[in-house]
């Protein structure tokens, strides 16, 4: 019972909800989102390992205090494992993820505070909003729970978008709503049919019940349940069918929105895709359902990346075809498999988050987004291009960087597993992922730059130049030292075999 | 036997709301699903549900949707 | 009656999640797919209250005049209305969000049906 779990979830929401009354007041909006933004990582860190009872205590087994003296009636039958509690776990996984994830919500708005002229406390609102949800759901042990904090972070998504004033977001924006709206009730749905199974809402107590016998594990509702809340992941994460609609949404939003936004659907596809695991990795069907769909946003996210003119709309699909890479690690179903998901899925959210953010100051220089009226940037800023440059090696997976490690580890497991052939699909996938990086940074950065061209004088903002330097530092440490990363996430892949 | 007259307004209100074309008509008459299930929710021992559910569902959703429609446009447009 | 109130109440849920789906997919005005997704949303909620229903029970209040073995015997399951009750205040907040984009792209293009604003000129790229 540690009180510092629910700060992770709660001091954005109030920080959120305190920034968005302050309209006019400049200054105190920057100083106020920075030191939230800032706290987020360190309590992430200071934050001991356990779980949080909200509203309950914990369950009578650990709890001696209240199980003195209570009628066999309660203490002879299974009553006495569950949680009659909202629960929140954190562990080593959970903490290295959520400090990512703050650490690149903190960049976000640490650019985003510079890049705009006006700072707006109802931006920071949505990121923070944002931020809360994420975190919430990768904590939750508790599915309803769950399912709330994935309706907020859609509306949070969805806000960002409006935020933009990107030409055509209004109409990407409502596309989204709209499938979430489909998507959320039939999660809801899948929820509702797991509750009425096994009357409970925890996992951890919906998977005692799986997995001693209390429920049938083969009943036709349970298969449903796992197909509802497969489709809520699917929406979640931006897996196909939903992935034009996701890397849309990455292309209408503001750089820094971008970065973030993609942290949330990397986050939210590990948070739900452990769950599903957890739940139901005792019905073959499930992992080669996880692998197929994981195929096919790597096929598709990648091919698509290629025939696209828009940068943004490029690292859009790029980071949907990514996405892959951790679905194979997750539906490989080996604790080594799962660890190299996982540490893929950390890897991944950093990389794009640089990757967007390094594009952004393009799209700050010139006010478009379109590389064939791009070119000859590397002139502009020599230096910056450089940095643009690392980050692309780094998602194509180019040693000392951190996709190197990572990949490398998906494709030892997959060879471990007796599937060579994902191993040799994953290489191929990343040596089309460089090449169309390469031809949009060959376009954008070194091609003559064509007459029409207007170069504003505007400067890039240091922060902007702090977060890409501090993201390529990142990204080489996690290179050179994977046992950082690995160690925590391995208690969790290990859990979940 | 009142909520099995009840659950078959819900179904035939619901369709019968979506195959207005004059829309305010349509945005007024979601309220008749919204009020049914709100006293079938009384039947099936939920009154706490009941009460929310009468007031966002009779009053509050046909409202937003009468205002969206004023708002916007009154009819159903041709589809081309 | 033949069939049990219950039953018939998660066929009732079932037709609206069922009438619900098809209007927000197949319908053309954005104003009638909102309303498809509204009835997608109370159809779900009835699902759930269905399920935590108890046939010849009690109202899950623990009046004074009451034995608690007998309530525990009788009462409906309280913890999906829980549920609904945090389900019908989301329901009922993205509704107005969704609304609100509508009244916005019907200023910038006149029109609120669906292949007009979404259809080709929203996928377009550019």
């Amino acid at each position: 019972m540690d009180i510092l779990i629910p700060l992770m979830v709660i001091i954005p929401i109030a920080s959120a909800l305190f920034l968005n009354l302050l309209h006019k007041n400049d200054s105190t909006i920057k100083i106020i989102a920075i030191i939230t933004a800032l706290i987020l990582p360190v309590i992430a860190l200071i934050t001991p390992y356990g779980s949080h009872y909200f509203g309950g205590y914990a369950p009578l087994a650990q709890n001696s205090t209240i199980a003195q003296g209570l009628p066999a009636l309660i203490t002879g039958t299974q009553l006495f494992q569950f949680h009659p509690a909202i629960t929140y776990v954190f562990g080593s996984a959970q903490q290295l993820m959520i400090f990512i994830l703050v650490l690149i919500s903190f960049f976000a708005i640490y650019t985003s505070i510079n890049e705009t002229k006006k700072p707006s406390g109802v931006y920071a609102f949505l990121m923070f909003m944002g931020t809360a949800s994420v975190s919430a759901i990768l904590l939750s042990d508790d599915i309803f729970n769950l399912f709330v904090f994935f309706e907020i972070a859609a509306m949070a998504q969805v806000g960002i978008i409006v935020a933009s004033g990107i030409k055509d977001n209004y109409e990407t924006a409502l596309k989204y709503i709209l499938l979430g709206n489909i998507a959320g009730p039939l999660l809801l749905l899948g929820i509702a049919l797991l509750l009425g199974i096994t009357g409970n809402v925890n996992i951890t107590d919906i998977i005692f019940s799986i997995k001693n016998g209390l429920v049938d594990p083969y009943s036709p509702a349970i298969l449903m349940a796992l197909g509802l809340l497969t489709f809520g992941w699917l929406y979640a994460s931006g897996l196909p069918p939903f992935h034009t609609i996701k890397s849309a949404v990455y292309s209408k939003a503001l750089p820094h929105g971008a970065a973030l936004l993609q942290a949330f659907s990397v986050f939210s596809m590990v948070a739900i895709g452990v769950i599903i695991l957890r739940m139901f990795a005792y019905i073959p069907f499930t992992s080669t359902a996880i692998i197929g769909i994981s195929l096919l946003a790597m096929v598709l996210g990648i091919t698509m990346a290629i025939v696209q003119t828009d940068f943004k709309r490029i690292i859009g699909f790029l980071a949907v075809g990514e996405l892959g890479y951790i679905g194979i690690g997750l539906g490989l179903g080996t604790a080594f498999g799962i660890t190299a998901g996982l540490f893929q899925a950390v890897n991944e959210a950093i990389i794009t988050a640089f990757l967007f953010i390094g594009f952004g100051t393009v799209l700050y220089k010139t006010r478009t987004s379109d590389t064939r009226k791009l070119g000859g940037m590397m002139f502009v800023n020599p230096k910056l291009a450089l940095l643009v440059l690392l980050s692309g090696l780094a998602m194509a997976g180019i040693p000392p960087l951190n996709a190197f490690q990572s990949k490398l580890m998906l494709i030892q497991a997959s060879i471990q597993s007796g599937l060579p052939e994902l191993g040799i699909i994953m290489i191929l996938l990343s040596i089309v992922t460089f090449m169309t990086f390469m031809k949009a940074f060959y376009t954008i950065y070194m091609r003559p730059k064509p007459a029409e061209l207007e170069i504003l004088e505007n400067k890039i903002p240091k922060s902007t130049i702090i977060s890409l330097v501090i993201f390529l530092i990142i990204c080489i440490i996690l290179g050179l030292f994977p046992q950082i990363a690995t160690n925590s996430l391995q208690t969790l892949a290990t859990g979940l075999v | 036997m009142i909520e099995y007259v009840l659950m078959i307004i819900t179904v035939l209100g619901a369709i019968i709301a979506l195959m207005q074309r004059d829309l305010l008509k349509a945005a007024i008459l979601t309220g008749i699903p919204g009020i049914s299930i709100a006293f079938l929710y009384q039947f099936l021992l939920a009154p706490d549900v009941a009460l929310t559910q009468a007031i966002v569902g009779s009053a509050i959703v046909p409202v937003f949707f009468a205002l969206a429609v004023l708002k916007t446009r009154r009819t159903e447009e041709e589809a081309d | 009656m033949i069939i049990d109130s219950q039953l018939m109440s998660f066929f009732t849920a079932g037709s609206l999640i069922v009438i619900g789906i098809f209007a927000a997919l197949f319908l053309d005005n954005l104003i009638k797919k909102i309303i498809g997704l509204a009835f997608l949303a109370d159809g779900v909620n009835l699902f759930i209250i269905t399920m935590g229903y108890k046939a010849g029970g009690i109202v899950y209040i623990l009046l004074p005049n009451m034995t608690i073995s007998n309530f525990a015997q009788n009462a409906s399951y309280p913890l999906p209305f829980a549920l609904v009750l945090t389900n019908i205040v989301i329901g009922a907040s993205t509704l107005a969000v969704m609304l609100g984009l509508i009244i916005v792209l019907n200023k910038k293009h006149g029109s609120i049906s669906a292949s007009k604003i979404l259809g080709d000129k929203g996928e377009k790229i550019e």
